[in-house]
Order: C-alpha cells, then sequence, then structure tokens
C-alpha cells in the first residue's frame, strides 16, 4: 500500500473529554479504543466528529499479539468492524502480552525480545492481517521491567516484525522515553534501527516518576523529555501524525489545548 | 511426540510465569530483577484497583480506609481469569467484603431494622 495520509495532531478520544475534543481548535484526527465502542452504537460525539470529516482511527488494547496464545479472532472482529463503521484508514494495536495462563494482566506487557517469541509475534499478526479489511499498525509499549535472555534491540525486534510482516509502526515517544528510563533503551538507536517510512503516527502522553522508574499513566502532563524525543523523531522524519494521549485526571480544556499547541510547534519547527 | 518444545509453547510457560508472578504472589521467574517484579505488581495491582473504585465508587466510599488493604487482600487471591470483564471484578469483589464481613449485607440491614436495641 502507498504511504499513510498526512493525519495532522490529534488526540484520544474519550467519553469524559468528548465536549472538549468536539470544542478543541486544531483536532485533525481522532484516536477511540476499538473495545469500547459498540457497532451500531457509535457515541453522538464520534458521529459528529465524522459528520465533521475528521478521521477516526480504532485503537485496540486487546488482541494481545504477542502472546503464546492463538489469536482470538472474535477481538481481531470486531476491530475490523469498527474500522468499517469509522470508515478508518488503518488500525493499530501494541507489541505486546496481556493475557497468559488463564490470567489477564489488564495491562498491555512487554514481549521478550527473543527470536522465539518474534516469530510468534510475526505469525499472530499475519493471522490479524489476513482477518481485517485495512492495514495494521502495531505500537511500542512501555516497560517497567526488563526479560531476560533478549536477543535483539527493541528497534531491531521492531524493524524485523516489520519487514516480516508488511505491518505500519505506531511509535510511542512517550513510551521510548519510559524505556529509555526503566530499561535501558537508547532512544537514538530506536529511532535509527526502525524503518522510519513504514512509521503511520506518534504517540504522545504523559506519565510520572515514583521511585526509580518512570510511569506511563496517561494521567499527567507531557514532560518536556517527551517532547524533545518527539523532536528527535521529527528531525528524521516528517511524520503522518502525531496524537496526545490522555486517559485519567483530565485538566482543563486549556490545558489539553496547550499540550496541543505543544505539540505543533515541534512538528511544524522549520528544520534545516 | 517430540520432546523439544516449539516456540509457542516455550513463550506460553515463559508468559505464564510471569503473569502468575506479578497476579497471584508466584514465585519471581528466573533472570528477572525482583525490584521491578515488585514495581510491577504494585503498578498492575493499583490500575486494577482504580478500574474498580470508577466502576464502584459507592463501595470504595463505603469503606474507606479500608478499601485500598481489602482489595488488595482480595486481588492477590482473586487474580483476574481470561475472559472475565471489569464489571465482573468489581462485583466479585463487592461480594468477597460482603461475605468477609466488611459491607452490610441486604438480610443483615433488615435485621438491624427490627432488633431491638
Amino acid at each position: 500500500m502507498a504511504g499513510i495520509a498526512d493525519l495532522g495532531v490529534g488526540i484520544g478520544w474519550r467519553p469524559e473529554i468528548d465536549l472538549t475534543v468536539e470544542r478543541l481548535p486544531g483536532v485533525d484526527f481522532v484516536e477511540v479504543v476499538a473495545e469500547n465502542l459498540h457497532i451500531g452504537h457509535l457515541p453522538e460525539s464520534v458521529t459528529l466528529l465524522l459528520d465533521r470529516g475528521v478521521p477516526v482511527l480504532p485503537h485496540a488494547v486487546s488482541l494481545s499479539l504477542g502472546g503464546a496464545e492463538e489469536v482470538d479472532l472474535a477481538r481481531v472482529e470486531h476491530l475490523g468492524a469498527v474500522a468499517e463503521a469509522v470508515g478508518a484508514p488503518l488500525v493499530s494495536d501494541h507489541v505486546c502480552f496481556v493475557r497468559a495462563g488463564g490470567l489477564d494482566s489488564g495491562h498491555l506487557m512487554p514481549v521478550p525480545r527473543t527470536r522465539d517469541a518474534l516469530d510468534v509475534l510475526v505469525a499472530n499478526v499475519r493471522t490479524a492481517q489476513r482477518n481485517l479489511p485495512v492495514p495494521l499498525a502495531l505500537e511500542n509499549v512501555a516497560a517497567l521491567l526488563e526479560w531476560p535472555d533478549g536477543e535483539l534491540t527493541e528497534g531491531q525486534f521492531l524493524a524485523e516484525l516489520v519487514e516480516r510482516t508488511d505491518c505500519w509502526l505506531l511509535v510511542d515517544v512517550a513510551n521510548l522515553y519510559a524505556n529509555a528510563r526503566n530499561i535501558g533503551t537508547d532512544p537514538g538507536r530506536f529511532l535509527d534501527e526502525i524503518p522510519l517510512e513504514r512509521l503511520a503516527y506518534v504517540h504522545v502522553a504523559g506519565g510520572v516518576e515514583h521511585g526509580e522508574v518512570y510511569h506511563d499513566t496517561h494521567a499527567h502532563a507531557v514532560l518536556p523529555e517527551v517532547l524533545e524525543l518527539l523532536d528527535e523523531l521529527c528531525s528524521r522524519v516528517n511524520p503522518p501524525g502525531v496524537l496526545l494521549e490522555r486517559d485519567d485526571n483530565y485538566p482543563s480544556d486549556t490545558e489539553i489545548a496547550s499540550e496541543l499547541a505543544a505539540i505543533r510547534a515541534v512538528v511544524d519547527k522549520k528544520r534545516d | 511426540m517430540s520432546g523439544t518444545p516449539t516456540a509457542r509453547e516455550k513463550l506460553a510457560s515463559q508468559q505464564a510465569a510471569l503473569l502468575n508472578a506479578l497476579l497471584a504472589n508466584g514465585p519471581a521467574p528466573d533472570g528477572f530483577d525482583e525490584r521491578r517484579i515488585d514495581v510491577e505488581r504494585r503498578a498492575l495491582l493499583a490500575k486494577r484497583r482504580g478500574i474498580v473504585r470508577m466502576l464502584g465508587p459507592d463501595i470504595a466510599d463505603t469503606l474507606g480506609d479500608r478499601f485500598q488493604p481489602l482489595f488488595d487482600v482480595y486481588a492477590a487471591e482473586n487474580p483476574r481469569r481470561t475472559g472475565s470483564r471489569a464489571r465482573e471484578d468489581a462485583a466479585a469483589f463487592a461480594e468477597w467484603c460482603r461475605a468477609a464481613g466488611e459491607l452490610p449485607t441486604g438480610r443483615k440491614a433488615r435485621w438491624k431494622f427490627w432488633r431491638p436495641n
């Protein structure tokens, strides 16, 4: 498929901030959490945004594509149905596992960066792709712990994933920052190693330091260091889109608008 | 049958062992930093607790300061099973609290009504 269309600057649509998203100036696109939408009963606010021509991209959190279990096709089909209901050009989920051994972590857990884990991920991604009506982008997650015996860097792992599945990448610079802080990922090397021509768009989010680790909470302000990583990324490639995620502890409209403006300033910065 | 596990089987046991450590107080799998296992365990617990609080604010209010310690005991005894929903988790916690006498049951409330004191 050809490149991803220009998306601009966007924000994650959430029911708690539906009115905010509707009235904020300069929201070029939104993302919806696919698992929270019901086909045939789209929230009025999402319909309104669609009527305005705002692209709505479904983002999934439950496919567990990095998991050892076979892909749950009902979840993939739901994601595809949401994509069709909102006319989305692509969908996304994460390079992670959610469930294992009969337990549900309720979270996006990192996968071991081993050849074996990559083989399983590749097989799962291909299964998902075969059952989706639009291209799939996959996002790097934030880790609090490191698996032992890693054979690849995170950048190499993602590069090989793209090469073998032809998926797109959704690069979360806050997650990249978290991994740099928590598990020693080298952000420059990460950006060197991933195929930036397969970048679908970028996530930016806030978080907080807690003890020795950085928690990617989506409930705090975006750190300047995260915007610096966005700047670093933009110095290498002009990202098709950049989206702010805020999931809790919602600030005023003014604060959200200023975070979007700060993102836009980085994206629009004149570069040599 | 071959004795060599496939990539999928190997990954399944690695991931199951990690979630067992993080969600069900199992032992930290070899090679992990135990302090980070503990950080992750607490982060996952806080996330789950936050969702249950959001889904059942009345129960959290009734329990007050007892909410967090009670929830944490409940959660370790009852890790979320695959296929369960957050609402079921919140309902199961409330039920667990009633069974432990930490929340009034409907029946107790009625007894209270015609108890002579």
